[in-house]
């Protein structure tokens, strides 16, 4: 991936996530994975377009799913969510979105130009992801509901 | 008289009435377990026959000294080199002399992808019975240790004793393949080593000694597969014994893998090594890590991790071709913070001006390729050659736009997919020998895979052990130059 490319997407999902739990983040080591990963059993995924191709995938287990959800919504001063109901994914989504959002943003002022298409969630058990053909840039995040994973993929149109 | 011998043909249909009834009964049992059936010592013996590969003659094998009695010797089966153990020698049962020139019967067992033969008296057939049937071994069977036996089973008033193959020879073969592990890497060139070296016997010194039997065109060619008794000798030598050390611990110490690619170099160095530490009166072998860097001082490229001066420069023009497509498109894995990018796209841009220009530049350490596309540096770490490509900022000299954007910095690794397109220069120096042999293997492949016809592959300067049926050194390269063939 780019190196150029690395930056925003990390600085984004940072400062978003920052502003959405109000708590501690904290960004562990970025690393490279090809072959195929587990799942934690949330995720939400973007897909990429325009000068490249690739997706974004936010990754987390169902209990940080919910507690982050709940402080999403408590702070737009809504009920907190017990279960990942319809109004914690539309929220895991919109986090999705924000993050993918701002990292394109900061992408667009660096000259280069990617178009996103609407988020979608996956939820269930021993979930798995391939990408043959590309390789995927993790960036882990710890927050003190658990962790979550951005699982950027990207390449060039060649 | 008439009636008497009446009965005896009623009592005779009603015994073979019996026995087709009984014989019924154990046709309606299911079948779940075959086995090849053979004698040993005048004894029924069996196999299960998912461990037989097949049932063979063996004439005119290899005899090789210094083993135990029971290995007969070394077969060459379709140009395979088998060991071949008599069954009747290793369990101490008696053996019938076959007439000279007879070949041995005996079956091929296939254990743990390894292929060994073995000599038994005779072969009788395959027996199906079900599995149910086999009772474990009495200890009373002493003919042959208990552990050997898998179990006995009685078929048409016949017991058979089922041999544990795997146990006999589960140990052994380990041996072999320890002593195969030793002697392979005791020789030089591992390459070479590899394809000659036969399967199974490489303990046992195959070849070694004079031949058995009648000697055929099969006895020479497994003689001429294996190593000759002097080389092996060598191989036992001490110094390469060392070298067989030394080559470990570069690889634990440094992820350094002596190979094929960089033998050339590591001979050498390995003699230079030798002497300098006898002068300093320090053992060959490594004390510490730092003992590995010293030892792979030398081994890196002319100006790596810098700009490329005039000399390499030079060296490198003289080996590209005259013309290249409108756009030059140029792989340069393991860039670190990419002196080596910018030096390729400097030069190209001046030997083919009116081509454009694009490097895929890759790293796998974050640290040193996130800098790599904003390189500042100060005038004099400049050689003047790239004066012309070079703009002064605030904080120092950086290349200019048409220079940068030419070149394509990726936090990559080079063991996982490669998304770029079809290359007509791939420059990977010092990559290769950091890698293992298997990824070595994987990343050539595709180095030739992304490669155009008659690409050109640079290595590193000690690196110049390629596969000449893929790759061509080009004529009067004084660097590592290849061309795809």
């Amino acid at each position: 991936m780019r190196v150029e490319y690395i930056n925003p997407f990390v600085e984004a999902a940072y400062s978003i996530l920052k502003e959405v739990t109000h708590g501690e983040v904290n960004r562990g080591e970025l690393y490279l994975k090809s072959t195929s990963m587990p799942v934690l059993g949330v995720a939400a995924i973007i897909g990429l377009a325009g000068d490249v191709e690739g997706r974004v995938l936010l990754d987390m287990t169902k209990d940080t799913a919910i507690k982050v959800a709940s402080s999403m919504l408590e702070g737009m001063e809504m009920e907190p969510i017990t279960q990942l109901n319809e109004m914690g994914k539309a929220s895991i989504t919109e986090l999705a979105n924000m993050i993918t959002g701002q990292a394109v943003t900061k992408l667009h002022n660096l000259g280069f130009k990617f178009d996103l298409t609407p988020p979608a969630i996956f939820t269930g058990d021993n979930m798995e992801i391939a990408d043959t053909g590309v390789e995927a840039l993790i960036v882990p995040m710890e927050l003190e509901h658990g962790k979550i994973e951005i699982n950027v993929a990207i390449r060039e149109r060649s | 008289m008439s009636s008497k011998a009446e009965v005896m043909n009623t009592k005779q249909s009603r015994l073979k009435t019996k026995q087709r009834n009984g014989s019924k009964a154990e046709e309606v049992e299911t079948v779940d377990y075959k086995m090849v059936t053979f004698t040993l010592g005048g004894k029924d013996y069996a196999v299960d026959i998912l461990k037989v590969k097949e049932i063979a003659k063996f004439a005119g094998f290899t005899y090789v000294p210094n083993t135990p009695a029971y290995v007969a010797g070394v077969f060459n089966l379709r140009g395979e080199i088998i060991s071949i153990i008599d069954l009747r020698i290793m369990f101490g049962l008696p053996v019938e002399k076959r007439p000279e020139g007879e070949p041995e019967r005996g079956l091929i067992l296939r254990l743990n992808d390894m292929l060994i033969g073995v000599i038994v008296d005779s072969i009788d057939r395959v027996v199906g019975i079900n599995s149910s049937r086999i009772q474990p071994p009495h200890p009373i069977f002493g003919d042959i240790n208990i552990k050997y036996i898998s179990g006995v089973v009685d078929k048409d008033d016949r017991l058979y004793i089922i041999l544990d193959v795997e146990r006999i020879f589960g140990r052994e073969s380990q041996e072999a393949e320890e002593q195969k592990r030793l002697t392979l890497e005791g020789q030089l060139g591992a390459a070479a080593a590899a394809s000659g070296a036969p399967a199974v016997g490489a303990g046992m010194q195959p070849g070694a000694g004079e031949q058995r039997g009648e000697p055929g065109t099969e006895d020479a060619s497994a003689a001429g597969t294996a190593a000759s008794a002097e080389e092996l000798e060598a191989a036992q030598d001490q110094f390469e014994l060392d070298l067989t050390f030394i080559k470990e611990a570069l690889a634990s110490y440094e992820q350094f893998h002596a190979g094929a690619l960089n033998a050339d170099w590591i001979t050498t160095r390995y003699e230079q090594w030798r002497s300098e530490r006898k002068a300093a009166q320090r053992p060959v072998q490594f004390e510490s890590g730092d003992d590995a860097l010293e030892f792979l001082r030398g081994f890196y490229s002319r100006d790596s991790g810098r700009f490329w001066g005039p000399e390499q420069v030079e060296l490198f023009r003289e080996v590209l071709p005259e013309r290249l497509r409108n756009t030059i498109t140029v792989w340069n894995p393991g860039a670190g913070k990419g002196f080596e990018s910018y030096s390729l796209a400097c030069l190209l841009k001046k030997a083919y001006p009116d081509s454009t220009l694009k490097i895929w530049a890759s790293d796998n350490d974050l640290l040193s390729i996130s800098t790599a596309p904003n390189l500042v540096f100060r005038e004099d770490d400049l050689p003047s050659f790239y004066r012309e490509f070079t703009v002064e900022g605030s904080n120092g000299y950086s290349f200019a736009g048409m220079i940068k954007d030419s070149v394509f910095f990726e936090y990559h690794d080079i063991t996982h997919a490669n998304a770029v397109p079809e290359m007509d220069i791939i420059v990977a120096r010092d990559l290769l020998s950091f890698l293992s042999p298997e990824q070595q293997a994987t990343v050539l492949n595709e180095f030739y895979e992304k490669l155009l016809d008659h690409g050109l592959l640079i290595l590193g300067d000690n690196e110049t052990g390629l596969d000449d049926r893929r790759w061509q050194r080009v004529q009067g390269a004084r660097i590592a130059a290849f061309q795809k063939k």
